[in-house]
């Protein structure tokens, strides 16, 4: 397919910034440390046609090649960014010391922004904002706490969290 | 003697309580005092952290901050809870801008983060305490060919973990050494068990875990030991899908490192509730 080879300042700003007061993002070589110790890239291959890499993501991302990666995650099979497993393998092996799951999380939070997140994502963030829970507590659970002799949980109070949700634009996205 | 605000978070609380039943066992035998709180979600550093950076940086800090009103140190029984706090504090320690912002919403609720407690995950509270752990083992342990998974977001990134080798990961096997368990040491140690990606990609997902568990088996464990209530679901929790999909036998009984410790400490596995788990418990667990 045809990419998209326009420069987004904007977000190649956003991913200069990842590293707090640090311009190490400019010194990565493209060594492909990151992708050969990935461990969805290893077995990324036999199932669907677009690969998962991650030093592409990191040149990709730091080029301001915005429309790239959105156009990569609205495909079907969108693999990128949203196959990275949160492991931090990269970050660890990377000789430059670049964070790059950092990035690799920010490039989800662009697509989420224009409702490319996968859905199970979305439903988690959706739980988080009604009931203040990823999971919320249900009568089975309380009955099972009670038997091995647990306290309830104590729940957070969900309109002091709804109303912090609201104040960072997290609804927004939902 | 400390106490620490006790975050079981969403998984364990509210899914999987057996697990919180046998670590609050383990800390009363080993002296660790815990009080509760009205956290809210931590939030996922896989989920929610994905989805909004800042959400993530809101709602972490205000956990935070209902700690910090007590003075006292949080205590995590997950390692996604723990990283999602230590690495809020990591990020509002080190970004003043952030911090800055985070504040101007927290006001709203009545409140303000100042980066005044720490955060604990277990593992390193019950490695500060190996000879009160020795202490109190009463059953004999060296049946168990234990693999140790302490999953990723124990030891990485080491920025704000800063707990253990990032790649060659040794506290657990060192506290399953205490119990008297014998440990069995095998090439994946350090591999992902996928639960991130597993969400929108399950086939790649069930690959690493297979990957894991494939060389679990060669290295001839009978028991894997996990700290983290998302690798143990994966664990426990999928080895009869991988079975039949990959048409292999799995079945390599799960246990929390505090389930294990419990049963060495000759607590009875009704009282923490072990026939919870997806996998069936072996010989080597039954005669405990």
């Amino acid at each position: 397919m045809a990419l998209p080879v326009g420069i987004d300042f904007e977000f190649r700003k956003l991913i200069m910034d990842v590293h707090i007061g640090s311009d190490k993002i400019k010194y990565c070589y493209q060594c492909n440390r990151c992708t050969d110790n990935c461990p969805v890239a290893s077995v990324a291959n036999p199932f669907y046609e677009n690969v998962f890499d991650p030093r592409l993501i990191v040149l990709g991302t730091l080029l301001g090649y915005k429309d790239v990666v959105m156009m990569l995650a609205g495909t079907k099979s969108a693999i990128i960014p949203w196959g990275c497993t949160v492991c931090d393998t990269c970050d660890t092996v990377c000789p430059q010391a670049i964070e790059v799951t950092e990035i690799i999380a920010l490039a989800k939070n662009v697509t989420t922004g224009a409702g490319l997140a996968p859905d199970n994502i979305v439903a988690q963030a959706k739980t988080v904002f009604e009931s203040g829970k990823a999971i919320p507590s249900q009568p089975a659970i309380e009955r099972r706490r009670e038997q091995l002799g647990l306290p309830g949980v104590v729940t957070p109070d969900v309109n002091e969290v709804q109303t912090l949700l609201k104040a960072v634009g997290a609804d927004k996205k939902l | 003697m400390t106490e620490y605000k006790m975050f079981e978070g969403c998984t364990i609380g509210n899914r999987i309580p057996f697990i919180e039943a046998a670590s609050r066992k383990v800390f009363d035998k080993i002296g660790v005092q815990t009080s509760q709180a009205p956290f809210a979600c931590c939030p996922d550093p896989t989920g929610v952290k994905s989805f909004d950076n800042t959400t993530w940086l809101a709602l972490g800090a205000r956990n935070l901050c209902l700690a910090e009103a007590e003075g006292k140190d949080i205590i995590s029984l997950c390692n996604g809870c723990a990283n999602t706090l230590r690495g809020v504090q990591h990020q509002l320690k080190h970004d003043s801008n952030k911090k800055e912002a985070i504040n101007k919403e927290l006001a709203k609720i009545g409140k303000e983060y100042k980066g005044s407690i720490d955060v604990k995950h277990f593992v390193d509270v019950l490695l500060s305490k190996l000879n009160a752990i020795k202490g109190g083992i009463t059953k004999q342990m060296s049946d168990l060919k234990v693999a140790c998974h302490p999953g990723c977001h124990y030891m990485r990134p080491v920025e704000w973990m800063d707990s253990d080798d990032p790649l060659r990961p040794k506290n657990l096997k060192e506290i399953v050494a205490a119990s008297g368990a014998n440990v069995v040491d095998y090439e994946e140690l350090g591999l992902c068990c996928g639960n991130a990606v597993a969400g929108p990609f399950p086939e790649h997902g069930d690959a690493i875990l297979k990957q894991k568990l494939d060389s679990i088996k060669k290295a001839g464990a009978n028991c894997i030991v996990v700290n983290c209530p998302a690798c143990f679901q994966r664990l426990d929790g999928e080895q009869r899908n991988l079975s039949k999909k990959f048409e292999s036998e799995y079945n390599i009984p799960v246990l929390y490192v505090t389930e294990l410790l419990a049963l060495a400490m000759g607590v009875n596995s009704e009282e923490i509730g072990l026939k919870n788990h997806r996998t069936r418990r072996n010989t080597a667990i039954e005669n405990l």
